[in-house]
């Protein structure tokens, strides 16, 4: 793979995305390489959930290919880690947050081989990385949404991926676990990992990620943060929904005046 | 003094064929239950009748494993029918299935009357499909349900930890290359046999309760998804058990009430008995939070009491009147501020003025008026959650949603959950709209 320098580590080519004839991605053209945090940034609605899933093989393609490691998704499979979106799971389920975790290691361990020690003994580490090694064996529903989002976290990282996708990660979620799952992120970084994160707040978006795509069913703008969250992007991406242009406006202001 | 031999030997081996059958419907209706496809194995019971009757309309007798071949069949028939409903017509899960249950119900009844009406040879026994009859049961009877559900707990076992995954978290499941939709059929199918075997035991109408009772009733007591199959199973197993005693003891009495009456019964105890989950344990925490806010109420309001007295003390009384029915509103209001009284003075929150003070304010304390005050603990906690409240107050003002969504009846400090840039941007906004 590396004499092919025109290799991205993620490659939407000409992504289009319909629910029912309602399209949600318009010829998605993005190109994406690690190492670092990328941000899918845009309005609710827009479709950056729908582009992790794209990614993911969860929603079909009505058009356009997707390519990880310049590959079909099928063959890079064990390099993906994916933290859902934490409401789509009943937190009510009977089991505990580590049994959670080992989730993330039964892809390798391929059908019908259970977890062993070596892949308990992972579960706790990524456990104790996201700080909850001490609430390892309590049930899901009993931990904060926080907690909960970085069980999650934790499920991906036992993945030992190489590439990972997480669908919203900060929402709802309290200010310590949010320092927590940013510190986890940031080293992923430094391990050379690519992070693409759906992220939905503006205000912290700059100083989180490395570069950041913008999207309104089309793609507004790609590349680095600082380019690309410029108030003219901004106002295209956010063009149809004036009520948080505002807040928005703002929030990029403030930016403007910090050094 | 040996009871046993009495009871004949075809019923105990029809009693431990149908008690096999009650634990293996239990455990596998557990995953049912887990993956949210409680009316799914409904639908299928019900089509169940039109393979029986169908079954017997072919082979011409009342063989039970040609019966139960024919009803295995027309189940999956009906998932069938139903995934297609769902695919093609877009149909929503709740309406397709009412769907496919009620006309295969229809057309199962349909046929059985027929049946019985022309008084075709051996059809007259063919409703006892409908409600459960194990009475009739012969021993190799038995002894193909127990197989069956032995096979059906083995493959459960084997895949457990693919169908605990799907049933988690199918989307994650799916991202990780796991075939969601097969391993979804195979779980389904699972269920639809646990419906066929069950149906001399329970009959088409009943047969769900013992896929979904046990499992719902054994949630009740654990969080654990291995405990939760084997209480199921032995849940299944007792329902089982009793229906088939009863059914046995009395002549013409359907097995499919009985067991679906004892895992009633189960259930009912497990939904107000269990530990954690029970709605005893609901009561009582629900009753801990109304104690807390009651508590919070009444150290608030003994702190703008002793604010506003010179001596620094109040009275119970003083500080009833002053929260009004604030304090747990409703019949109760006295209870849970005694137990909030009880609990703040347990913690000490609040102190008994001292015996030399209080015969200085004789007046008051001898007309049997004691007289309290906080302690510094208790002065710090009322300091502390005026100033959360007001703090929240502010969130409440200007905060999105999700900032309030951090908001808990036992007030957690606004800072330990929003980070310190929201907090700044949200006393800043709050500033900037004040007087």
């Amino acid at each position: 793979m590396g004499h092919d320098v025109k290799c991205h580590n993620l490659e939407f080519h000409d992504v289009t995305v319909a629910y029912g004839r309602r399209p949600v991605l318009w010829n998605i053209d993005l190109s994406v390489d690690g190492p670092g945090l990328f941000g899918v940034i845009g309005p609710n609605g827009a479709g950056k959930s729908t582009l992790v899933k794209a990614a993911l093989g969860l929603v079909p393609l009505v058009g356009g290919s997707v390519r990880l490691f310049g590959l079909p998704l099928e063959h890079v499979r064990p390099r993906i880690g994916y933290v859902p979106q934490r409401e789509t799971v009943d937190w009510d389920f009977p089991v505990s947050a580590v049994e959670v975790v080992l989730m993330g290691t039964y892809a390798r361990l391929g059908w019908f081989r259970r977890p062993g020690a070596t892949q308990r003994a992972l579960a706790r580490e990524c456990l104790d990385r996201v700080g909850l090694g001490e609430i390892a064996d309590r049930q899901i529903g009993r931990l904060s949404g926080g907690q909960q989002q970085r069980v999650f976290l934790a499920r991906a990282l036992a993945q030992q991926a190489d590439l990972y996708f997480l669908d919203e990660p900060m929402a709802g979620v309290d200010a310590r676990s949010q320092d927590q799952i940013f510190r986890v992120l940031s080293e992923l970084r430094t391990e050379g990992k690519l992070v693409v994160v759906v992220h939905h707040d503006l205000r912290t978006a700059g100083e989180w990620f490395d570069s950041v795509a913008l999207i309104d069913m089309r793609l507004v703008a790609a590349g680095p943060t600082a380019a690309v969250l410029t108030p003219e992007n901004l106002r295209r991406t956010y063009a149809g929904h004036l009520d948080v242009l505002d807040e928005l406006g703002r929030a990029v202001e403030q930016r403007g005046r910090t050094p | 003094m040996i009871v046993l031999p009495t009871i004949p030997y075809n019923t105990l081996v029809v009693a431990a064929g149908v008690a096999a059958v009650g634990f293996a419907a239990g455990v596998v209706g557990s995953l049912g239950v887990l993956r949210k496809r409680a009316l799914v194995g409904d639908a299928a019971a019900h089509a169940t009748l039109v393979g029986v009757a169908a079954a017997f309309l072919m082979t011409g007798r009342r063989d039970l494993p040609a019966l139960l071949l024919g009803a295995f069949v027309a189940a999956v028939g009906s998932l069938g029918v139903l995934v297609l409903l769902r695919r093609v017509t877009r149909t929503r899960d709740d309406a397709a299935t009412a769907i496919v249950l009620g006309v295969s119900f229809g057309l199962g009844i349909t046929l059985v009357s027929g049946i019985t009406a022309r008084g075709i040879p051996g059809g007259a026994g063919l409703e006892q499909f409908l409600l459960g009859h194990t009475a009739a049961l012969t021993a190799s009877d038995a002894v193909l349900l127990a197989g069956v559900s032995a096979a059906a707990v083995l493959l459960l076992a084997i895949g457990l930890k693919e169908a605990t995954l799907v049933a988690f978290d199918a989307a994650f499941a799916a991202a990780s290359g796991w075939p969601v939709g097969m391993i979804d059929y195979a779980l389904v199918t699972l269920v639809a046999v646990m419906v066929v075997v069950g149906l001399p035991a329970a009959g088409a109408v009943l047969v769900t309760a013992l896929v979904v009772i046990p499992p719902v009733a054994a949630r009740q007591w654990t969080d654990r998804v291995t405990t939760m199959l084997v209480l199921a199973g032995c849940f299944g197993l007792v329902a089982g058990l009793v229906g088939v005693g009863l059914s046995a003891a009395v002549p013409r009495l359907s097995t499919g009430p009985v067991v679906v009456l004892v895992a009633a019964a189960i259930f009912v105890v497990s939904f107000f008995g269990s530990p954690s989950r029970g709605w005893l344990a609901r009561w009582r925490r629900q009753r801990a939070v109304a104690q807390g806010w009651a508590e919070g109420r009444i150290i608030e309001a003994a702190l703008h009491a002793m604010q506003a007295s010179s001596s620094g003390y109040f009275t119970r009384q003083s500080i009833e009147s002053r929260l009004g029915t604030a304090v747990a509103p409703g019949r109760s209001s006295t209870m849970a501020s005694s137990r909030a009284w009880r609990g703040l003075l347990l913690r000490h929150a609040i102190e008994p003025a001292p015996a030399s003070e209080a015969s200085v304010l004789a007046t008051q304390s001898s007309q049997g008026i004691s007289l309290w005050r906080l302690t510094e603990q208790g002065k710090a906690e009322a300091v502390e959650r005026a100033r959360r409240l007001a703090l929240w107050g502010d969130v409440l003002a200007v905060a999105s949603g999700d900032a309030r969504a951090f908001l808990t009846i036992d007030l957690p400090p606004p800072e330990a959950v929003l980070d310190a840039a929201r907090l700044h941007a949200i006393r800043a906004a709050v500033a900037a709209s004040g007087p």
